[in-house]
């Protein structure tokens, strides 16, 4: 949790592995590395057990590389696909239970902050839409009412991909996959419009074919989720395997995915934006001068 | 044996994206030189593959095809490309990386 875990134990550093010396020596710890100058640097997610192509894994590389400050930053986790990748990185992670990973974020964020203070530790949650959506539903809403500050981030591949194909709640109405034959029968949950109603701070949307809107995405959602309140994130990040779509064709997926029904739409509240312009300098949110009135 | 990417320096340093290194969903495996194309009087450095991490799904291919329009980087088996880019053989730098080329399939 700090610079001090990523470096060598005296006298140990030559008997550390090839990896564990690039990422003390190489890695972006202590530096402000972009998605820009991605293949420069020694990157703190590592190999990974995921799919070939994995549209979710590409989003997990990108908003890992996001993270303002990653020596000071805990990802929260649940089941599902996406742990076995975000559990592969050079930053502590948390694996919740089933459902209950916003709760174990509340705890986390709130005792990092009685523990240090102003120093800004990140509570970051990455889960999927059935664990967030379904079975963590209860504990993800109940977090942004309590105006919990940390960040959630939805990895939403709109189908329970890790257990063979069950529909979820945002899955699409009338998608047939392989364990809902019939296809679904039922919308796919507003889980935006929820968020905004919950009180997040800032809400956005997002699609893993365009990286430096992730980074921009992720570093916006990080940084006021430290200042004011809740964040929200919701990335699609398709499945490749249960709905067959073949890896070289993933990124034209997710281009038309954007295209028809998830395109870039970002929320901030006032406070959201008056932190952004004020504590870090995002100019675009800067109040607008107001035009000097004239008389005629 | 499987497919593997295999980027062309000569195309990818006269040109430079690095759209492949940031659309790789595997981490640490599309690596940037500065250097590899300037030896050879090219332009810029090119992208290179770090072979052993590479789980052959082409993403880069359709980037590299389609979105920069380069048709730079093609799958080839891994044991007829000879001397690639090896994870251990990888070094760091301040700003780029380089790769001792090794055969994957020595013998």
């Amino acid at each position: 949790m700090s610079l001090d875990y990523v470096k060598f134990t005296p006298g140990f550093d030559k008997w550390m592995p090839k990896e564990y010396r690039d990422m003390v020596e190489h890695g972006p710890f202590g530096k402000k590395t972009t998605v820009s100058q991605v293949g420069s640097f020694k990157e703190i997610l590592e190999e990974h057990p995921m799919c070939a192509g994995c549209a979710m894994t590409l989003f997990i590389r990108l908003a890992i590389i996001a993270f303002p400050n990653p020596e000071d930053t805990i990802t929260v986790g649940t089941a599902g696909c996406g742990r076995l990748a975000i559990s592969q990185a050079a930053i502590p992670f948390v694996y919740g239970n089933y459902g209950d990973q916003n709760g174990v974020a509340s705890g986390l964020s709130r005792g990092l902050r009685l523990r240090f203070g102003d120093r800004p530790k990140d509570v970051v949650v990455l889960a999927g839409d059935g664990g967030m959506a379904d079975i963590g539903f209860a504990q993800t809403l109940h977090s942004w009412f309590r105006k919990e500050k940390f960040t959630t981030i939805m990895l939403d591949n709109e189908v329970y991909g890790n257990t063979g194909g069950q529909e979820s709640g945002m899955t699409n109405k009338g998608q047939v996959l392989k364990m809902a034959p019939l296809g679904k029968k039922f919308e796919k949950m507003d889980m935006l419009g929820m968020a905004k109603i919950a009180g997040c701070a800032y809400v956005a949307t997002v699609v893993p074919n365009n990286p430096r809107r992730v980074e921009s995405v992720i570093k916006k959602a990080v940084l006021i989720a430290r200042e004011v309140g809740p964040t929200y994130i919701q990335a699609y990040t398709s499945c490749n395997i249960e709905y067959a779509i073949p890896t070289d064709k993933v990124l034209e997926d997710c281009k038309e995915v954007e295209d028809d029904r998830y395109k870039f739409t970002e929320y901030l509240t006032d406070e959201a934006k008056e932190t952004l312009s004020g504590l870090y300098g995002y100019k675009e949110y800067l109040p607008k001068p107001v035009p000097a009135i004239t008389k005629n | 044996m499987y497919l593997v990417a295999n980027i062309s320096v000569d195309i990818c340093a006269a040109t430079s994206c690095k759209l492949c290194t940031q659309f790789c969903p595997e981490a640490n495996t599309i690596l940037y030189n500065d250097e590899a194309g300037k030896e050879k009087g090219l332009r810029y450095g090119s992208a290179y593959v770090s072979v052993d991490r590479c789980k052959g799904c082409a993403q880069c291919v359709w980037v590299c095809d389609n979105m920069a329009k380069h048709n730079a980087i093609k799958m080839e088996m891994i044991d007829l490309i000879g001397d690639q880019a090896l994870t251990e053989n990888i070094h760091y730098g301040e700003k780029s990386t380089t790769a001792t080329l090794a055969n994957p399939f020595p013998g």
